[in-house]
């Protein structure tokens, strides 16, 4: 049986708004914050920097009264591929000079390095998604372009078209569910004209044929929603970033500073320890 | 009153992919007045939305001026204040919410603006104010159903203060209710000094307007008050038009009792001029012919349905509880409730999309809360059409389209041609004329009807339908349902749910209303619709008859139970009404 709930369990990119501590900071100071924990989880280089930075992640979901349980579940649907990089690694990785070697296979072999690299690999991929999980759960996505907007700003003066990009990101981020939720309907309508998804059989190009009554569907109306979208943008008078004023304008208070100082401390802990 | 809007001979043509041109305005003048409520009607393709964005620049004539307040729309340097004279709500609520917080998304015209942020929040408010959904202002807006997000795209262009606003089929999309608080609010601005211009299909929506504007094939065909407008029916047929569903009935009536006058075009008209005739106050009752009720074996069964969406999260939703129902072969079962009250979620168990996480449905022979039942049998037996099936079209030819299904059930050469034929020619489709058409270029009508035979191409024992008429142009609402009924005839099970109550009332047997996921009234069409009090209560709506009656029993009639077409309406009038040779 087929499961079409696509987002059921992909927890990043789900801005659940508790009110928390860390929801009511400034949207750059949690921008800044997680910026800087996803920098440090990725050029950690021990796994003692990375065990720190999942506890690390546990605390922060805990007093951003995010569910435990549900984040840890956005781990599963990629775990596969994970497994599957940690396997690579393992296998294929480069070979620790030292020591010899547990078992070889032409090409293939298993060290004690290269098991501890797969470990690290699969630790890593965890806290990157972690990090990014709790990043969506904590930033709404007007938030994100707020921040970013307000971030970037200063390279508008050096001839930069910030607020276009940001813009992009802004109707990427709005359309990403939109896109999920069509997936899904498209789905489970051609699925009810007979349609059998990944059944696996037949040949590539039998494969690819199969791919097209999802994709075509799914092509167009995003296209279409792009196109009613800046109409509707275009129609309310948006004309880029120019003149523009924001309702409540952001201010980075204290607090904030605090915030921000704090990730950046446990972010050189998860890197050097 | 000072000229708002001014079309100087607008002629517009879109360019066609490989060169070419497809005029969709041609040599329209047309002058809209400050404070004026203007409707704006014709067919798919007679170039009502394309007119609709000349009126606020965002398209330009390519010959011919538009003025708006004055100023010439193909000034470029202009644009920004023509946008914030008129505003406009789009049909698809959903495409025109930019933001992720409902305040946020009213905020963002105004922001274009420049606007202090202290008058923001003040304009933010008072529009959200005059909407009714200042308790949401802290929402995402995807959270809430479609009427209300109409309502926060409102807002959106409140906020602007604009001095007009032009509501794009704003209505197509929503449930009775949500069209009930839309239409109220543009009667409301239109008070309060603003011109409305709408652009609906809903014939008794231009009814609100004091004007209404016909457009046909480009070209403007009428332009006059509704009562002149819809004064001739013929003309209307001849443009791809209906009347009001009142008038309609009105003018069916007329031709049984040649006494009522003529242009009679809403209900309490309607009502008012029957009662004004010479009647009887009671007529001499009728010996009540219960119906035969042979109680079988129903073909589909559902007891105790519940269903949540993303269980287990902290976003779980539950959409379905405690239903129950039974639909017996062969019958037309009408399904109704407001957006959100799991309609869709129902019908994707009927055929197997989503298996009962409470609850049991059974199908014919096939029980689905037993997970050994196989499903793909349960698809092949039941064809589900979703909501604007269109969208989901992705062949380049009409025949392959519908050939699609067919073909993965193993039919090949000569009886998957005429599987695709007996499809097509069910929905009314020449096999030969249609075969090769390219599916992007058919009107929305005739995409509407590929979908349908690329389902019916499967030959279900039961269809499923999900709003099959919604957005369609008057003309190919007309013929679809002309279809359903012939379909009917072939013996098919049909389940339909509709927003649209005159569908329901023509087309099912038996009726369930679902109301926040629950079962909540259940029984044959003409039972359900009299309890119109009740209806109106669960965001719903009575069909025009069962609205006439409930009218002339207020004022004293003692009507039979149970009229819902407009020959049974007659009928019964009959008994009543005394005749004038």
């Amino acid at each position: 049986m087929h499961d079409f709930e696509f987002l059921r369990f992909v927890t990043i990119g789900q801005y659940l708004p508790t009110g928390s501590v860390v929801h009511r900071l400034d949207p750059r100071a949690r921008l800044l914050a997680g910026f800087l924990l996803l920098a440090a989880v990725t050029a950690a280089s021990r796994w003692t920097g990375l065990v720190m930075a999942l506890v690390l992640l546990l605390a922060a979901l805990v007093i951003a009264r995010i569910p435990v349980g549900y984040a840890l579940k956005g781990l599963l649907p990629p775990l596969p591929f994970i497994a599957f990089l940690a396997v690579l690694q393992i296998v294929f990785g480069p070979r620790g000079d030292a020591v010899p070697p547990l078992w070889t296979w032409g090409p293939a072999s298993i060290s004690t390095a290269s098991l501890l690299n797969g470990a690290l690999l699969v630790l890593r991929f965890a806290a990157l998604i972690l990090t990014l999980s709790w990043l969506s759960f904590c930033i709404s996505t007007t938030e994100i372009v707020r921040a970013l907007d307000a971030l970037l700003a200063p390279l508008t003066k050096i001839g930069l078209p910030t607020h276009a990009f940001v813009l992009m990101v802004q109707v990427t981020l709005r359309f990403l569910p939109l896109l999920a939720q069509e997936a899904e309907r498209i789905a489970k309508s051609q699925a009810s004209r007979g349609a059998e998804w990944g059944t696996g059989r037949g040949g590539l190009l039998r494969r690819a044929r199969q791919a097209l009554p999802l994709l075509v569907p799914l092509f167009l109306s995003g296209l279409q929603r792009a196109e009613n979208l800046a109409l509707a943008m275009q129609a309310r008078g948006y004309q880029g970033g120019k003149g523009r004023t924001a309702m409540s304008p952001l201010r980075f208070r204290p607090p904030d500073a605090a915030a921000v100082a704090l990730a950046a401390a446990l972010a050189l802990l998860v890197i050097y320890m | 009153m000072s000229t708002l809007i001014e079309f100087d001979n607008v002629t517009y043509a879109y360019p066609f992919p490989g060169g070419g041109h497809i005029a969709a305005l041609r040599e329209v003048s047309l002058r809209i007045e400050e404070g004026e409520y203007v409707a704006i009607v014709g067919a798919n393709g007679s170039g009502k939305s394309t007119l609709a964005r000349h009126l606020n620049a965002l398209l330009v004539p390519d010959d011919g001026r538009v003025t708006v307040a004055g100023l010439d729309t193909r000034d470029q340097a202009q644009h920004a204040t023509i946008h914030r004279t008129v505003g406009m709500v789009f049909q698809r609520p959903e495409d025109q919410i930019v933001a992720s917080l409902v305040e946020e998304d009213v905020a963002f015209g105004a922001e274009n603006m420049g606007l202090p942020p202290a008058e923001i929040r003040a304009r933010v408010a008072e529009a959200l104010e005059t909407v009714g959904m200042s308790a949401m202002r802290l929402r995402p807006p995807h959270q809430l159903s479609a009427g209300q997000q109409q309502r926060v795209a409102l807002a959106g262009v409140l906020a602007m203060r604009p001095h007009c606003i032009v509501f794009d089929e704003a209505t197509a999309m929503l449930d009775p209710a949500g069209r009930r608080a839309v239409r109220a609010m543009m009667a409301d601005l239109h008070r309060a000094g603003l011109t409305i211009i709408t652009i609906t299909h809903f014939m008794e929506e231009a009814l609100d307007a004091q004007r209404v504007v016909v457009l046909e094939r480009g070209r403007m065909a009428l332009d006059g008050p509704p009562e002149t407008v819809f004064a001739d029916a013929t003309v209307l047929c001849t443009l791809g038009l209906d009347l009001p569903p009142a008038a309609g009935l009105a003018r069916t009536l007329r031709q049984h009792f040649p006494a009522l006058p003529a242009g009679l075009l809403t209900v309490p008209a309607l009502v008012e001029a029957l009662d004004a005739l010479p009647h009887h106050a009671v007529a001499a009752p009728v010996a009540m012919v219960e119906p035969l009720r042979v109680i079988t074996e129903p073909l589909i069964e559902v007891r105790n349905l519940g269903h949540t969406y993303m269980l287990g999260t902290p976003l779980a939703q539950r959409a379905l509880e405690g239903v129950t129902l039974d639909i017996a072969e062969g019958a037309a079962h009408g399904l109704l409730g407001a957006t959100g009250s799991g309609k869709s979620t129902l019908m994707q168990h009927l055929n197997g999309l989503l298996r009962p996480q409470e609850g049991i449905v059974r199908v014919g022979e096939y029980t689905l809360d037993d997970p050994q039942t196989d499903v793909r049998a349960v698809r092949r037996m039941v064809g589900l059409v979703f909501q604007l099936p269109e969208a989901q079209i992705f062949e380049q030819y009409v025949g392959d389209e519908i050939a699609y299904g067919p073909r993965l059930q193993g039919l090949l050469g000569d009886s998957l041609r005429e599987r695709v034929r007996w499809a097509m020619e069910l929905v009314g489709m020449g096999f030969n004329a249609f075969k090769d058409r390219f599916t992007f270029a058919l009107s929305g009508g005739e995409k509407r009807k590929v979908a349908l035979a690329s389902i019916l191409a499967l030959r279900p024992e039961v269809l499923l339908l999900d709003e099959p008429t919604a957005g369609l142009d008057p003309a190919s609402h007309r013929e679809l349902l002309a279809h359903l009924h012939k379909l009917r005839e072939t013996g098919i099970t049909l389940v339909l749910s509709s927003h649209q109550m005159e569908d329901v009332a023509a087309l099912t047997g038996h009726v369930t209303v679902l109301d926040d996921g629950r079962s909540v009234l259940d029984g044959q069409v003409t039972d359900v619709f009299t309890q119109g009090e009740r209806l109106r209560a669960l965001g719903l709506s009575t069909p025009v008859v069962t609205q006439v009656v409930e009218g002339l029993r207020a004022r004293g009639w003692t009507l039979p139970p149970g009229l819902i077409s407009p020959t049974a309406l007659s009928e019964a009038l009959s008994r009543y009404i005394l005749s004038t040779d």
